[in-house]
């Protein structure tokens, strides 16, 4: 049972905080134990996760399999979980956040966690109906967590428009799940996965296939499933829009790397042309989007999608550079992520999150405004950092299939993505603010988490053998 | 000392300088600086050492007549990342040293030349090193990823460098510049994936990737890539409007150290990836190139005689000299691709000397119009004679070191006998001709005539400005009176690719 500690650990550490208010008899709103219980029970978790073995392949009863690569998959769900709950700490304090105190803490953790379970249940899921209940597990909590400003209108707006979005997603996946069993008539990976050698030619399958890959997309924000994405960012809390815009994607990538270097291996070469006109499509529309986003949420948001495209882009590789890119770049993707978004909540505290915010940021502090340009940096992929490193070995999978003409487009795409990343160095460095203005400042956590997220950022850009273990694993 | 320490050393030395800065209080100017200075001075020396260091090991090892593979000194490898047979792998051959030695001499000029910034100080010297710890990274770099991650450690801090201590339209240039750069780089990298996986060894390694023998289809595509990627920054025709707009709005020491240096490093990307690894592929698109670089004289020195900015006049004249290096290179012979090495360091000594002086000048004037300034040799005669002598470097007069690096470019490219080559030759070597009207016309402009009054109080330079002239000027004399040891170390570094190219 020892590969499945992490899972149990992460459902008792949710019922622990949800008991935590039901055995106080009342819902204390300002109590910080439960906020407490939840970042040490996570950090818990991922000690845990880095100390089991890797080389393992186990499936329990009831088709549950953890190996290394749902293990390392685990580790990006944890971590995003972990942030998420520290980046929520100011937002649940009084005079933390100009936008507005977020209430019910405990049930805003238990929801984080439960949602995280979800994920975890998606990459270790051997049938159809696991794995869709995962993905489900993992999407409804999001639809509630964007409306948690209960008063907010932009929020419920989101919560709303989230929420039927990702309804027809549901349709289209149990759509196209349909489909995949129709042909092999069987839910079971092992059996589709016997079908599919078979009868690569099955038009049922291509169907099905292309149903699925639409309704992840939604998940992954890929043109054209990715409208939702601005106003959803914009108007959910901003630790929810972190965690949308990190744990979100990582399922849905993790999702389809299970289902096409799994059952439907047979298929990859029909889809490698369809993975690669929407990674096109997709990192163009993020790129071309994001340029003029004042909102910083919604400035994320395209710059979350173009991302996206770029990371599918590694879906036309083999299995093992397809996997070992893929999850580099999602733990470099998260750490850029969540120091922005961690910058975010300075901003936050006394004014709205615009780009404008970061007036004056390199006179007035200028450590944070270094993280911040070393953040911008890693998103557009400048060496030395992470985002460098990613989305080389990005590249190198496709390019090791001849795609070279693709890397020319995603690398001019990326500086694309330079020029508006470098519009948040100008407002930080070269802008003069025009009326004096309130130093950032950080309190005791977002200082930690942001010192930790930078070293990650230039630890795994310098010195990217020491993420080893993600390499050789999944390949 | 141990070779490949000393070179590891030579780009950690600007880069401890940058981190050693980083704890000085931000308002002890003169500390950062001193310190920049030192740091700069150490590495001054350790660079002429080098030199010296580089001459005997390739006395004691000469590289044997006929070899196809360049030889390098001072190697040295370390595995970076296993997964993809990523390594630091370093070590130098003459063009490099060349270049390195040029580096730390433009530098330690700039570092004097920029000793009146004020504002920010800190920040400005520590993008500065860190900048400059690029440039020194991509010359020693055998490893395609580790030159290619040092390129860009030295293309992105210019961005800061202009934007926030520019003049004039300064944003718009710095991120023109940034963009056109990074973009560039885009096929820089799909050209090293390329040539990473169509070897067929797996390997970013330069030797063994000269090695490999590369499909004409793979070199036919592959090769106007990586050319156009290095020579965006080489300021390639019609990639080259980067080039006015940044050197004219970047501070002193940037423009010297970009114009100066930086350019450069495209050219050398040029020969080093470019044309030593895909020499087939050189044969097949030098001809295309050469329109392209011939176009790249022309323009640039009738783009100078329109501008009436100084700055804005050499940058345009850059253009036009940066062109003349990649003229060399396109002419597929071997006095040729020597004259555009020589044009490297000839060029880089100059422009950095004028970007300098223009530096200066503008200190005390205020305006950069040729047509508001006159009869300066009255007020700073220093200054002066140094722009006039400059200016005929500019214009190749024999004794100065352009006309050492233009005459091997022309008689290079004209032992070319395709007759193209012959007909470009002749009309890039009208530019000459094109280079004395701007030249001379500023020169008029700036010393002779009356002055006007308020400019009768202006000073000559102080001693801390005299300095980086004088090394300058220095440098200008004696690549023009003794190119002797020069010339032989480059030809050294050029047969082998040479060879390579011909085979």
């Amino acid at each position: 049972m020892k590969l499945l500690l992490p899972d149990i650990l992460l459902v008792l550490l949710a019922a622990l905080i949800m008991g935590y208010d039901l055995y106080r008899g009342k819902v204390n709103l300002t109590s910080t134990v439960p906020f407490h219980f939840a970042w040490l029970g996570l950090c818990a978790i991922f000690v845990v996760l880095l100390r089991l073995p890797y080389d393992q392949t186990v499936l329990y009863p009831g088709g549950y399999l953890v190996t290394g690569t749902s293990l390392l998959f685990k580790q990006v769900f944890v971590l995003s979980a972990l942030f998420t709950v520290l980046l929520s700490g100011a937002y649940f304090t009084p005079g933390g956040n100009k936008r507005g105190t977020l209430r019910h803490r405990s049930e805003f953790l238990t929801i984080i966690l439960l949602c995280t379970f979800g994920m975890f249940t998606v990459v270790s899921a051997t049938d159809l109906l696991t794995l869709f209940i995962g993905i489900e597990l993992s999407a409804i909590p999001l639809y509630i967590l964007s409306g948690f400003y209960k008063e907010d209108a932009l929020s419920l707006e989101a919560s709303t428009k989230y929420m039927m979005m990702g309804a027809i997603s549901t349709a289209l996946m149990l759509f196209g799940l349909s489909f995949l069993y129709g042909a092999a008539g069987s839910v079971t990976f092992e059996a589709l996965a016997k079908f599919c050698a078979a009868n690569p030619n099955e038009p049922l399958l291509r169907l099905g296939i292309l149903f699925v890959l639409a309704a992840v997309g939604f998940k992954l924000t890929i043109f054209p499933f990715h409208m939702w994405a601005p106003d959803v960012y914009d108007g959910a809390p901003t630790p929810v829009t972190a965690f949308i815009s990190v744990s979100s994607k990582a399922v849905g990538i993790a999702f389809l790397l299970a289902l096409l270097y799994g059952p439907l291996a047979a298929l990859h070469s029909y889809l490698q042309p369809v993975v690669l006109i929407l990674a096109a499509a997709t990192m163009t529309v993020g790129n071309l989007g994001a340029m003029k986003q004042e909102r910083l949420r919604r400035f994320m948001a395209y710059s979350s999608i173009a991302q996206a495209g770029y990371i599918i882009m590694a879906l036309a590789g083999d299995a093992g550079s397809a996997r070992s890119s893929i999850i580099f770049y999602l733990f470099v993707y998260a750490a850029a992520n969540y120091a922005i978004f961690f910058i975010l909540a300075a901003i936050g505290r006394d004014g709205n999150e615009q780009r404008s915010g970061l007036q004056g940021l390199g006179k007035n502090n200028p450590v944070l405004a270094a993280v911040l340009m070393l953040t911008a940096f890693s998103l557009a992929g400048i060496p030395p950092l992470a985002g460098f490193m990613g989305k080389f070995f990005l590249f190198a999978a496709a390019a090791k299939q001849g795609y070279y003409a693709m890397v020319v487009f995603a690398a001019l795409n990326s500086t694309v993505s330079l020029y508006y990343y470098l519009l948040l160095v100008k407002e930080a460095y070269i802008i003069e603010p025009q009326a004096e203005r309130k130093p950032l400042m950080l309190d005791g956590v977002q200082f930690i988490c942001l010192f930790l997220l930078t070293a990650a950022m230039l630890l795994m850009g310098i010195l990217p053998s020491i993420s080893g273990g993600i390499l050789a694993v999944a390949g | 000392m141990n070779g490949s320490f000393l070179l590891t050393l030579i780009w950690a030395v600007p880069f401890l300088t940058a981190l050693v800065s980083l704890p000085v209080d931000r308002d002890d100017h003169r500390r950062i600086k001193k310190i920049s200075l030192a740091g700069n001075l150490i590495n001054l020396l350790l660079v002429i050492g080098l030199t010296f260091a580089f001459i005997s090991a390739e006395a004691e090892h000469p590289a044997a007549a006929g070899a196809k593979l360049s030889q390098f000194h001072f190697t040295g490898k370390t595995v970076w990342l296993q997964m993809l047979n990523i390594e630091y792998n370093i070590g130098v051959d003459a063009i490099s040293v060349l270049m390195m030695l040029l580096t730390a001499i433009v530098i330690f000029c700039g570092v004097l030349a920029s000793w009146g910034v004020e504002k920010q100080a800190k920040e400005f010297f520590v993008l500065l090193n860190v900048l400059v710890a690029g440039v020194y990274g991509v010359f020693i770099s055998l490893d395609l990823f580790t030159f290619f991650v040092f390129y860009e450690i030295a293309v992105l801090p210019m961005y800061l460098l202009i934007g926030l201590w520019g003049t004039g339209k300064k944003e718009y240039s710095a991120m023109k510049l940034t963009l056109m750069l990074v973009a560039g780089s885009a096929f820089i990298l799909a050209g090293i994936l390329g040539l990473y996986f169509e070897s067929g060894m797996n390997s970013f390694d330069l030797q063994k990737l000269a090695q490999a023998t590369f499909s004409p289809e793979f070199q036919y595509w592959a090769f106007p890539i990586i050319f156009l990627g290095f020579g965006v920054l080489g300021a390639i025709f019609p990639f080259h409007t980067w080039s006015p707009d940044g050197h004219a709005s970047a501070p002193t020491a940037v423009s010297m150290l970009h114009a100066g240096v930086l350019m450069k490093l495209g050219g050398y990307g040029c020969l080093r990836v470019g044309m030593y690894l895909l020499p087939e592929g050189a044969n097949m698109w030098m001809s295309f190139f050469l329109v392209l670089v011939t176009i790249n004289v022309l323009y640039g020195a009738f783009g100078a005689i329109k501008q009436t900015d100084l700055k804005y006049i050499t940058a345009y004249s850059s253009v036009s000299h940066c062109g003349m290096v990649l003229f060399g290179f396109t002419a597929l012979t071997f006095a040729g691709i020597k004259g555009g090495v020589l044009q490297m360091i000839s060029h880089g000594l100059m422009t950095a000397l004028f970007f300098c002086l223009i530096g200066m000048i503008y200190g005390r004037t205020h305006t950069r119009t040729v047509s508001e300034m006159g009869g300066l040799m009255k007020v700073m005669p220093f200054l002066s004679v140094a722009y006039v002598i400059v200016g005929l470097a500019g214009l190749g007069l024999p004794g100065l070191s352009g006309f050492v690096a233009e005459a091997n470019v022309f008689v290079g490219a004209f032992a070319n006998p395709a007759p193209l080559y012959r007909f470009c030759t002749v009309l890039a070597v009208l530019s000459i001709v094109v280079t004395a009207v701007y030249v001379l016309r500023a020169v008029n402009g700036l010393v002779n005539g009356p002055i006007s009054d308020h400019y009768k109080t202006l000073t000559d330079a102080s001693l801390i400005e005299k300095i980086p002239v004088t090394i300058l000027l220095f440098c200008l004399f004696a690549m023009g009176i003794l190119p002797g040891w020069i010339v032989e170390l480059v030809n050294g570094a050029v047969h082998p690719i040479y060879n390579n190219l011909m085979r």
